[in-house]
């Protein structure tokens, strides 16, 4: 359990909160040119990195507005909250190493990264 | 035609009646039949026309503003909730549409669709405390002050509207859907329980166990 800044409400529990995923995931706009892969990259396929991540939240239990946060998702430090559409600010944090010296993923597998296709350009 | 309709409506809470912990610590009973409206649209536009309607100024984050019967609660950056006697809603909101056409907005009644739930003592704050995580101090929680969150498992709004030092005081008042009614109605009865609050048996048979 951790607080969570809402950038309308001000901090609030967790619990009042929802995470819905990798924030910046823009919808292509050629739609009609993209191939399976390149629709499954944008459909399935997100980001889960060790350290600094910015992703989306929504206040469901307050004022039910979404809106985008920078979090370190190793250490759960908040970096910084800012609105839908907004540009991500400026944060440092430290990305933490891993005593294995793994990949820096979440799941510390190394094949969840082969897997991966190449982010379309 | 109208008559026969107030005859026969029946507020969310119907089948409860007010009850009492010891020696006025805490007070719970229903406020049926508010008028109550959901307004969105840009604060900055439709600021002006509505207090020119309604009355009450805007509320600034996380407040209520009140000119007479009427209030203005803040739920959301571009969303507030008109709560009015029984009744006026209707003509209420007929008259801001008017005001407010040409100005994008959105008037929606949802009177019927929300119970309202007056908390009532002393005590009241510390009946809140065991089901919410909102910050219930009465230096953090004052007269005025809106929020939306969770208490046990249900959705509701939270809106304190005496203070601590009015007699009875002080005064919360829960907006919550009303298919959630009657459970938030027996877990606050079971949170004051302690304070000699009477149990509730839920109508739908769920049962709990809160710290003590
Ligand atoms: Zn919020």
């Amino acid at each position: 359990m951790f607080l969570i800044t809402c950038p309308y409400c001000g901090t609030r529990d967790q619990s009042e909160f929802s995470n819905a995923g990798e924030a910046h995931v823009a919808r292509p706009a050629n739609g009609e040119e993209l191939t399976d892969e390149q629709w499954a990259d944008f459909v399935f396929l997100r980001n889960n990195p060790k350290g600094l991540f910015a992703e989306r939240w929504v206040h469901t239990a307050g004022c039910r507005r979404f809106f985008n946060m920078l979090r370190n998702t190793a250490t759960d430090e908040i970096l910084a909250v800012y609105e839908i559409g907004a540009k991500p600010p400026k944060v440092t944090t430290v990305e933490p190493a891993t005593p294995s010296g793994e990949a820096p993923i979440g799941s510390g597998n190394d094949a969840v990264k082969v897997m991966r296709p190449e982010e379309p350009k | 035609m109208t008559d026969t309709h107030t005859a026969l409506r029946r507020s969310p809470l119907a089948h409860r009646s007010t009850i009492k912990a010891m020696e006025h610590a805490a007070r719970l009973s229903e406020v049926p039949f508010l008028g109550k409206l959901i307004l969105r649209g840009d604060p900055a536009k439709i600021a002006k026309t509505v207090t020119g309607v309604a009355g009450a100024s805007l509320p600034t984050a996380c407040r209520a503003t009140r000119k007479g019967d009427t209030a203005i609660l803040w739920t959301g950056p571009d969303e507030f909730w008109i709560v009015t006697p029984d009744n006026a809603h209707a003509a209420l909101a007929d008259k801001l549409g008017k005001a407010l056409s040409g100005i994008h907005h959105q008037v929606t009644d949802v009177s019927s669709y929300y119970a309202a739930i007056d908390l009532a003592g002393p005590k009241a704050r510390g009946m809140l405390m065991k089901l919410t995580t909102l910050d219930m101090d009465r230096s953090a929680f004052t007269e005025g002050e809106v929020a939306g969150s969770n208490f046990g498992a249900a959705q509701a709004t939270l809106w304190q509207t005496a203070s601590d030092e009015e007699k009875g005081g002080p005064v919360f008042r829960l907006f919550v859907r009303r298919s959630m009614a009657d459970y938030l109605w027996c877990l606050l009865a079971e949170a004051g329980f302690e304070w000699g609050m009477p149990r509730q048996a839920p109508l739908s048979g769920e049962t709990w166990r809160l710290e003590r």
